[in-house]
């Protein structure tokens, strides 16, 4: 295919600048040429939720987005979340853990970049928002109620964190 | 010289279990929640082709052409797999019973939409999915049958052309004397149910990595595999290997449910790469292809079945006729799917009589294949809503009705007219707690005050018992001879005190890692945070089952111990002879070997491990250098069964009481679920979290079975469900955040007392969910006896009333 464009974006902080084909999903491009594999691939048809990221700050599906449309933009996968330096879980995915938020752990990332919006916006969500922003991902272990919690619980704690 | 298993955690080297009993974080979340685990998806190996399949629009055809050339011309395309290689290469996949398998890629003709016809390895996915656009294939069109009745009338197309019938297997079972008692029953209830097909979907799809070694002609397999050595003896003989030529690497699975699949992805994979050299060859099923005809899809039912009953509620036979379409072959393990329900088929009654007859049927539909609690959630929902149609001929709760009939807690073990034998259990004191749970009082207040103001309103409560830890023997009379399975651990200390637990399996989601390493922390005494739990390939690893029939949290605690207790006897022996006394004299307590009576003198399990791998010259005779020790547990006590298939089969008997209030809306038929409540009883609770986790889990994929999922099939057998825009799996809004307590009668016989639980609430949620929407239909004189009961067939359910 000769369709390919030169894109720049940035990634977790990191600046990558990549020739692609206009095809390439932005899933794919992340995961296998950036090789940053925490981004699931559930459906490829935008209903799962297990790709989300964020592209300049809003949740995004990274199955339905082609890599050329990100060219420029600034975006964040489930890998940019622990501290680089000591290897600490970012308060929500300390909080999936503490609360059990998780069984298989393949739709997690997804869950936790969902979430990572929600809190940015909402910090301190009730729970029928909290279902309003999680809405657009599936689980298929566990039933949701512990992710309920786990969002509860990391809520809770970042006010916490941030009130002290 | 045998080992004992302890069955009791006061059993253990220790003063106080500090992990096991305890919600403790579990030991795979860290790198689950970073993105950092190896889902299969996320290794590529040099030299790697990608694999795409063109599968079969039609439901039933002959194949009269194949053209590839084109395809093969395609820069990037290495190699394009038809029929021809596959026939030349392959046997079918082995089924049960025997003789209804298909090949990996179609030979001939076709039997389902979805059905693989031409695989392509190419360079990327991307192009090989574009060579298939190039590919040319010719059918002449078969009639398909399209359902059970279809396909046993006669003259009927026949799916299997070497077969003279449709008819997979058809047998009964009569236990007890059925006849006397439905002839002196004071009232029998009868009913027909249909069952539309569900199925697993786990959030990943399969997916494999095959390598095929034409010097050694052996085969590798990297993938997300569930039961890898299962698999590896699967592919060996489709693939015409011996089955110590291939190797299975488990990878963490997302999800799998038993409806992950995988021999035929598997096996494309695997000749992919025999044609391309050896090079590895990626499969990774996509969503739409495991919705057509991946792994997933099961328990395509129809049943009438009866019960029969005393004037005062007295439930003495059971009657069950089922057909089940099993699609286009038993390459799922159908006929498992259909038997399990020996292994509890009365639930959690006394009926003293039953009878059970079974056909299954070959049809044009995609082949069914295991998922989540196997064959008795459906017998579950038969049994379950034919007591609630008694409670309201009787005018009793239903509730008291099943009360009445509850085996008693003092008659355990307790053996079931199927055969099977229940361990332990409380039935009625886990009725008592959840009516209390849940004010049953005050819901059949607000119920009755809904009703007053025409609202329909309605209550299940629903028990159900859960066969745990499975076995072979259940399943020897429709041709899965065996009794007992295997489940092999090796849990080795090394030279600083580390401990390493060797499992034959790997993460799917159940929390087993976490399970192994609370264990082996609490009987060696050391840190869970100093446990590394390890799967090893089935080169090296020891005999092993892996995740099913709600065995495996079970299974690898009984393997751990036996190993600890080998460690424990090794390391008395060596502590001993340094100290110059008899192994008598040495105890293990809190991680420490020391002299009964003068605690004072002993040794870590750290010195002990390090003594042995570095001072040979201080071991006593016989003892290796070798601080680690292998078991493999098996149930204990399995036998036999006779020619109606009675036998101890499943080790465990959980038990579960739903009570679920719903509310249909006349409008719309949609049902809002206002509050569900939940006690269960599954002994001792290994890890009381992860047990809370698959009854939610369980509760989830039962909402979606009962009101949502169904694999629809249009008149002419072409699947209508492709996408998850079709296919309804629940998401946050539909599933009940549930209100849970729980009963503790531990399991006399099994490891920790513990019982099988994986599959929970499956078992239960859909019955509970039909009843409840049964009570609130009732003063409508209406019952939808067809799932799921979705708005559309409750709306026309109303409406055609009115």
């Amino acid at each position: 295919m000769s369709n390919r464009k030169t894109i720049r974006l940035t990634v977790n902080g990191r600046h990558y600048e990549r020739e692609v084909e206009a095809r390439l999903t932005l899933a794919d491009f992340i995961r296998h040429e950036l090789h940053l594999g925490g981004t699931h691939v559930g459906c490829e048809h935008g209903i799962c939720g297990a790709c989300t990221i964020l592209i300049d700050g809003s949740s995004a599906r990274a199955c339905l987005t082609l890599a050329v449309q990100a060219d420029g933009a600034n975006i964040t996968t489930v890998e940019g979340l622990r501290n680089r330096e000591t290897g600490q879980l970012h308060p929500i995915q300390q909080a999936f853990v503490d609360a059990h938020g998780l069984q298989c752990g393949f739709c997690t990332p997804g869950f936790i970049m969902t979430t990572l919006e929600l809190l940015g916006e909402n910090p301190d969500p009730t729970d029928e928002e909290i279902k309003e922003a999680l809405g657009g991902n599936l689980c298929r272990c566990t039933g949701y109620q512990s992710i309920l919690d786990s969002v509860r619980l990391a809520a809770s704690r970042i006010n916490t964190a941030t009130a002290a | 010289m045998a080992i004992d298993i302890p069955t009791r955690t006061d059993q253990l080297p220790t003063s106080a279990t500090r992990f096991i009993g305890k919600a403790v974080n579990r030991i795979e979340d860290p790198a689950l929640v970073s993105g950092t685990v190896e889902f299969i998806d996320n290794l590529s190996l040099p030299g790697m082709l990608h694999c795409a399949i063109l599968r079969s629009p039609h439901p039933h055809a002959r194949i009269t052409g194949i053209d590839v050339s084109a395809a093969l011309a395609l820069p990037g395309v290495e190699a394009v797999l038809t029929g021809e290689d596959v026939e030349r290469w392959c046997d079918p996949c082995f089924t049960a019973p025997e003789g209804w398998g298909n090949y990996c890629l179609a030979v001939g003709k076709v039997r389902f939409v979805g059905e693989p016809v031409v695989a392509v390895a190419a360079t990327s996915r991307y192009i090989a999915e574009d060579a298939l656009e190039l590919v040319q294939v010719e059918y002449d069109l078969l009639d398909p049958v399209c359902n059970p009745d279809e396909a046993m009338a006669p003259g009927a197309p026949l799916v299997f052309e070497n077969r003279a019938t449709n008819v997979i297997q058809s047998r009964t079972y009569t236990w007890g004397e059925v006849d006397r008692v439905f002839a002196e029953a004071d009232r029998i209830v009868s009913r027909q149910f249909r069952w539309n097909r569900v199925g697993a979907n786990p959030t990943e799809t399969f997916g494999c990595i095959c390598q095929w070694d034409l010097a050694d002609n052996s085969l590798t397999c990297r993938g997300a595999y569930q039961t890898p050595r299962f698999m590896g003896i699967g592919r060996a003989a489709s693939l015409r290997l011996p089955a110590n030529k291939v190797k299975i690497i488990s990878h963490a699975q997302g999800g799998g449910f038993g409806g992950k699949g995988g021999p035929r992805g598997t096996d494309i994979a695997a000749l992919l790469s025999r044609k391309t050299d050896g090079r590895p060859v990626k499969y990774i099923e996509d969503r739409m292809e495991y919705l057509l005809a991946g792994g997933g899809q099961s328990w395509d039912r129809y049943y009438d079945a009866a019960i029969a009953l005393k004037a005062d509620g007295t439930v003495t036979g059971f009657k069950v006729r089922l057909v089940d379409d099993q699609g286009a072959g038993a390459e799922g393990y159908g006929t498992i799917s259909a038997a399990k329900p020996l292994a509890a088929f009365t639930g959690n009654y006394r009926i003293e009589a039953a009878f059970y007859d079974l056909t299954l049927v070959a049809t044009n539909r995609a082949p069914t294949y295991p998922y989540r609690g196997y064959g008795p959630p459906p017998h579950n929902l038969v049994l379950e809503s034919l007591m609630d149609v008694a409670a309201r001929e009787l005018a009793l709760d239903p509730a008291e009705l099943r009360r009445r009939n509850y085996i008693g807690p003092e008659q355990f073990p307790y053996t079931v007219p199927s055969g099977n034998e229940y361990d332990s259990g409380n039935y009625a004191g886990v009725l008592d707690r959840v009516l209390e749970l849940a004010d049953y009082k005050s819901l059949r207040q607000s119920q009755a005050k809904a009703r007053t103001e025409g609202r329909l309103v309605g209550i299940g409560v629903v028990s159900t018992v859960e066969p745990g830890v499975f076995d072979w023997n259940a399943y020897a009379t429709v041709g899965v001879p065996g009794v007992g399975v295997p489940e092999g651990v090796k849990v080795g200390i090394d030279v600083f005190g580390g401990v390493t637990v060797a499992v034959g399996f790997n993460l799917q989601g159940q929390g087993q890692f976490t399970v192994a390493a609370q264990v082996v922390a609490d009987y060696l005494g050391v840190e869970m945070n100093t446990v590394k739990v390890t799967t090893a390939s089935t080169d090296v690893a020891l005999p092993h089952f892996g995740q099913g029939g709600s065995r495996l949290g079970v299974a690898v605690t009984g393997a751990i111990l036996g190993a600890c207790e080998k460690l424990r006897g090794i390391f008395c022996r060596v502590v001993a002879h340094v100290m110059q006394t008899d192994p008598e004299q040495i105890e293990l307590l809190n991680g420490r070997l020391q002299m009964k009576g003068a605690p004072a003198h002993g040794m870590s399990i750290a010195e002990v491990a390090g003594l042995m791998l570095s001072r040979s010259d201080l071991l006593p005779p016989g003892v290796e250098p070798c601080p680690e020790a292998s078991f493999v547990w098996v149930s204990p006590n399995r036998n036999l069964p006779d020619d109606q298939g009675r036998c101890r089969s499943y080790l465990t008997a959980a038990a579960a009481t739903h009570v679920v209030q719903v509310e249909i809306d006349r409008d719309t038929g949609q049902v809002a679920i206002l509050g569900y409540y939940i006690v269960d009883d599954c002994g001792t609770r290994l890890n009381p979290a992860s047990v809370e986790g698959q009854l939610q889990g369980g509760v989830a994929q039962g909402v979606g079975a009962a009101l949502y999922e169904e694999y629809v099939y249009d008149a002419q057998c072409q699947p209508l469900v492709s996408t998850f825009v079709d296919y309804l799996v629940p998401s946050i809004h539909e599933v009940p955040m549930t209100v849970k307590d729980h009963l503790v009668t531990p399991s006399p016989i099994a490891p920790l007392g513990a019982k099988g639980c994986g599959e929970g609430a499956i078992h239960t949620t859909p019955a509970a969910l039909l009843c409840a929407i049964n009570d609130a239909l009732a003063p409508l004189g209406l019952e939808c006896r067809e799932t799921p009961a979705s708005p559309r067939r409750l709306w026309q359910l109303l409406h055609d009333k009115a």
